[in-house]
């Protein structure tokens, strides 16, 4: 029964432990000015390498700057041939 | 004459005729939005103060506002915004597919001109909150190239439509559904070109705001919320005003590694211009994912407001209201602009903006001073004030949210106290009109890997009413409210059985217009609060009034159609309660009180309209 009591003593504390680190973030103790971000207390400083790193792969974060890119190619030759023809042409394989 | 001098005297006159063509296009957007008888841009004009100073309907007569035409838009899904008005012609926009309509005003039973765009129906599938359109923007033409219709669809795209005939003029890619990238807003001209912005931060999508030139389709500049400060658009004076608030490198900085890359900020909601000081303003939207803990940093530029030049696109100011959002408060919503007095009685130029976050803030639009920041009601507890000085909100850090913990009881929840209703002000009475949602939350996060065009969002959530509602019955879930941004005050305030999600019009005739969700269109007195007059409509409301006047009577439309966020338990026939982004559970009554259906009601003083004359529309066979 002791070591139940000892034992359900250390969850409480870490919990409470935990808890009222984790409760103390802000957001008004800047580091410079319009950076005021801080980890919560038991929360990591940066997510790489730790239990929350969602492991971005970068062929998955490069899609969209490269459909961007693409989108921005297609629509100024669009615009260009509208220019010379007076003609809006979406298809871009029919412009000459 | 010299050849320099040649060429200097010919960019001169060029720089003059392209200032000269603008001007003409912009005053003559002006000159139409003064008139009773237009509706020319959602918000009415570029103050966006959904305002009318028509006061042929008043407090003393608005007991006698009968139905006097309606249009069916054959679509089921949310309609959001409100249609136009333009020198007699009514454009009429929809849900997806997003069709447009052309009604002519002296006989709107005929279909001027219809257009039904095509598209891709994967779109379906990456749209947030329902299928929703917020609406269209006109350009008036300069005598080359014709009156304009500008129109988003959700597929990406940002199609101009001859106004007189509704043919496609030119059409481009403004985003990619393949990467999560859809289009909802109403886009928005500014002389000669057409702004819009960019939607999907739930599939992580990296905000950005692109202007158009209207005679060609060529894009002039695109703007990020997040990235290199290049790409980010910064002024050198960027914030010379309030450096505090954050000057440059914070695009990337804010961020861990990449993650800026897949950020969000997009801006899905409306826009406001002032043409004295060439700025326009819109807030950027939400940090993707949701879950917190997988982006440290303030997470800059998301939930800002920014104070940008229409020509370039750069920021001469930028406030973020909400560093290191973790709850969903995109600050996306209305921008509202008047002259006031300030507290010290110096006129200036503001700008009001109710946040998701629970806090009306006005700012000094000129250089982006904050003015007032105040609780759209005393139940918000996540932040307990926001400092004027340094403009940061001082978190309760009860209500804060983190991975292996799940959140209880915030207040605001997810979906604002203010979502994307368009607002009115009324600068006779100095008040804002704003319809809130009273709604708290608990929040739990999880992990989950980013894949492009796939949702990225990494937190469920259980919605209910907030302490004012009805919990046991899950109603009481909105507020309608007038407010004074300069003493803070607020004149009054009525509880509502669902959230008054479209916003709010309002007149000189002492009258606030606003549909509710059960489908009632509802006229207030806007110096107490008094309801006046309702009328049922067929499907509930998520868009907001307009009037304008035909013939010497005055008109007051609003769309109907259940959806958006609020409704996607109703439009999908969802049951789980964190089904719908959380929305399902809060507004599991919903379905109790109306059922889907778009289309459009135009009321008038004894329904006085265009068939009181018996041979109008009629067939002459």
């Amino acid at each position: 029964m002791k070591k139940v009591i000892v034992a359900i003593a250390a969850v409480a504390a870490i919990g409470f432990g935990a808890s009222t680190a984790a409760v103390a973030y802000d957001g008004t103790k800047c580091k410079a000015e319009g950076n005021c971000w801080e980890p919560k207390p038991g929360y990591p400083d940066k997510v790489a390498g730790s239990k929350y790193d969602p492991k971005h792969s970068p062929a998955e974060l490069k899609k969209q700057g490269d459909s961007m890119k693409a989108m921005e190619e297609r629509n100024k030759k669009r615009a260009d041939a509208f220019k010379k023809s007076g003609k809006w042409t979406y298809d871009v394989k029919k412009i000459q | 004459m010299t050849k320099r001098l040649q060429m200097a005297l010919f960019a001169t006159a060029s720089c003059f005729a392209l200032t000269a063509t603008t001007a003409i296009a912009n005053d003559k957007l002006n000159e139409l939005s003064k008139s009773n008888e237009n509706w020319i841009m959602p918000g009415k004009n570029y103050s966006s103060q959904n305002y009318s100073p028509n006061n042929k309907i008043n407090a003393e007569n608005v007991k006698g506002l009968k139905a006097a035409w309606s249009f069916s838009t054959g679509l089921l899904h949310g309609h959001e915004g409100t249609p136009l008005v333009v020198d007699g012609v009514m454009y009429v926009h929809t849900s997806f597919p997003n069709n447009t309509f052309a009604l002519d005003l002296n006989d709107p039973g005929h279909i001027l001109w219809q257009h039904k765009p095509k598209q891709d129906p994967a779109a379906r599938a990456v749209a947030c909150c329902d299928l929703v359109n917020r609406g269209l923007a006109y350009w008036p033409g300069d005598g080359k190239a014709p009156a304009l219709i500008i129109k988003t669809q959700l597929d990406g795209h940002l199609v101009a439509l001859n106004a007189k005939t509704g043919e496609e003029y030119w059409k481009v890619e403004n985003g990619d559904i393949k990467v999560g990238q859809t289009l909802t807003q109403a886009p928005y001209v500014i002389k000669d070109l057409a702004l819009v912005g960019s939607s999907g931060a739930e599939l992580g999508v990296r905000g950005h705001t692109t202007a158009y030139n209207v005679k060609t389709g060529e894009q002039v500049w695109r703007v990020y919320a997040t990235g290199p400060d290049e790409e980010v658009g910064l002024a050198d004076d960027f914030n010379s005003a309030n450096k505090h608030y954050g000057t440059k490198g914070l695009g990337t900085g804010t961020w861990e590694g990449d993650a800026w890359k897949i950020g969000g900020g997009t801006n899905w909601g409306w826009y406001a211009y002032d043409p004295d000081t060439n700025l326009f303003h819109y807030g950027s939207g939400n940090p993707a994912p949701w879950n917190e803990t997988m982006r440290p940093g303030d997470n800059k530029w998301t939930m800002t407001i920014w104070g940008r030049d229409a020509d370039t696109g750069k920021a001469k100011f930028g406030y973020q209201k909400t560093p290191h959002d973790e709850w969903d408060y995109a600050g996306v919503n209305v921008m509202m602009l008047s002259e006031q007095k300030d507290k010290d009685g110096k006129m200036r130029k503001l700008l009001t903006h109710p946040d998701r976050n629970g806090i009306v803030y006005t700012l000094d639009r000129e250089n982006g001073d904050l003015i007032s920041a105040n609780k759209l009601d005393d139940t918000v507890n996540w932040v307990k004030q926001v400092d004027l000085k340094t403009g940061l909100p001082n978190r309760d850090p009860e209500f804060g949210t983190r991975m292996d913990h799940k959140g209880k009881e915030i207040c605001p929840s997810a979906m604002g106290y203010h979502n994307q209703g368009h607002d009115s002000y009324d600068p006779e009475r100095q008040l804002f009109f704003m319809g809130i949602n009273h709604i708290c939350m608990d929040w739990e996060p999880f992990m989950l890997p980013y894949r492009a065009g796939q949702f990225f969002v990494g937190a469920t959530l259980w919605m209910y009413p907030g302490p004012k509602g009805d919990r046991q019955n899950y109603l009481g879930l909105g507020q309608i409210k007038a407010y004074n941004a300069i003493t803070g005050d607020y004149k009054w305030e009525k509880m509502e059985r669902f959230s008054v999600w479209g916003g709010t019009l309002a007149t000189a005739g002492n009258l606030v217009f606003y549909g509710t969700l059960d489908g009632f269109l509802k006229a207030r007195n806007s110096d107490t609060g008094e309801l006046l007059w309702k009328f049922k409509l067929p499907s509930g409301v998520i868009g907001h009034p307009m009037t304008y006047e035909k013939d010497g009577t005055q008109y007051v439309a609003i769309m109907y159609g259940v959806g958006g966020w609020p409704g996607v338990g109703l439009v999908f026939d969802l049951q789980d309660p964190t089904a719908g982004l959380g929305a399902v559970g809060a507004f599991k009554n919903l379905a109790n009180y109306t059922q889907m259906g778009g289309g459009l009601m135009v009321f008038s003083l004894d329904g006085k309209g265009p068939y009181d004359n018996l041979e109008t529309g009629e067939y002459k066979g």
